[in-house]
């Protein structure tokens, strides 16, 4: 192994397992390999700055559980009031669509004329069924047979003859 | 809260190194923790799947934070460059280290991991500083076994050319520190 240079064993294993005989090697390889040398001693530092960083850690301050429970309180909360807010959108969106077919019937009904509605005004004023038979009101003397069976039967000739 | 909060803390400390963000990631597990326990299936233990949402949690507010600094040998304070002759010449004699050494040492830590990705970070921090296991680190992450094996061994070429580049200017101390550590 000495004449291979030790890099990659300090990138595959921690130092701390390699085996005193490993380690004997990799420092004898060092001593005659500068770049080794750097890589060692960059590893050796590594390993120290890790540890040290590994030891300190922090502890929960007194009051940590209070102050995540206040948040807790405060984002569900939070999250009520968003809640209750999408509620309301649906409800207008629901109301206004409401309102909107009321209008057009509305429009519909009362507002558009008689006569766009596609019925013959004619048929309908001059000749009610009652006025043709009961002969309640005075027929035209030019109404004829046939113009009757048409205000009756919607002018079915068939039938008529 | 109070039982897991130490678990969650030191999760989170892997991380971070100051006191108030590590409180606001702990804060921010337990919150998740809170929304999500029905997901909590009861397979694993209680701790175990906190110590997965501590993890994944931290390392996402890792990445969202603002981009990696470059470490500096200029940006060493006088304690920091004390520290590293010391540990240097430390690693030869084996001594032992005051407190005061140990909180430089690890803010300088945290300084040289903060070059790195969130990944490594946290690979680094738990294989070579808290030497756990690779199983261990696999459930903590959820990651597979490979990867975590690929990621350390990556995170340790990177650490190291970090740490080369820290100590630039040092390097007839490294070099000295080597030599006598060879003849050990």
């Amino acid at each position: 192994m000495s004449d291979k240079h030790i890099i990659d064993i300090l990138d595959e294993s921690r130092l701390s397992t390699l085996s005193e005989s490993e380690r004997a090697v990799v420092e004898q390889h060092a001593e005659g390999c500068s770049e080794c040398r750097s890589a060692l001693a960059a590893a050796y530092l590594s390993t120290a700055l890790l540890r040290e960083r590994a030891a300190n850690s922090f502890t929960p301050s007194p009051f940590f559980a209070t102050r995540v429970l206040a948040t807790l309180r405060k984002r569900q909360s939070s999250r009520e009031f968003w809640g209750l807010a999408r509620m309301w959108r649906a409800a207008g969106a629901l109301v206004s669509a409401m309102a909107v077919t009321v209008v057009t019937l509305a429009v519909v009904t009362f507002v558009v004329p008689a006569n766009e509605t596609g019925i013959d005004q004619d048929l309908v004023t001059a000749y009610s069924a009652d006025e043709v038979i009961l002969g309640q009101s005075e027929l035209p003397d030019e109404v004829n047979y046939g113009q009757v069976w048409n205000t009756l039967y919607g002018g079915d000739e068939e039938i008529a003859k | 809260m109070r039982r897991y909060s130490p678990r969650v803390f030191r999760v989170a400390s892997r991380f971070f190194r100051q006191r108030s963000i590590v409180e606001d990631a702990a804060q921010e597990v337990f919150l998740k923790a809170f929304t999500e326990l029905g997901s909590f299936e009861g397979r694993g233990s209680l701790e175990g799947w906190l110590t997965r949402i501590a993890t994944n949690t931290c390392l996402n507010l890792v990445r969202s934070a603002k981009r990696r600094p470059e470490a500096n040998v200029s940006d060493l304070s006088e304690e920091e460059n004390s520290w590293v002759q010391g540990q240097l010449a430390a690693v030869a004699a084996s001594q032992h280290k005051s407190t005061e050494t140990s909180i430089v040492a690890a803010d300088l830590a945290g300084r040289v991991l903060e070059t790195l990705s969130p990944d490594d970070q946290l690979v680094l921090t738990m294989i070579d500083g808290e030497e756990a296991s690779v199983k261990e680190v696999v459930e903590a992450t959820g990651w597979s076994e490979s990867k975590v094996k690929v990621q350390v061994f990556r995170a340790r070429r990177r650490m190291r050319a970090a740490v080369e580049k820290l100590l630039g200017s040092k390097r007839p101390v490294a070099n000295k520190t080597l030599e006598s550590t060879g003849k050990r």
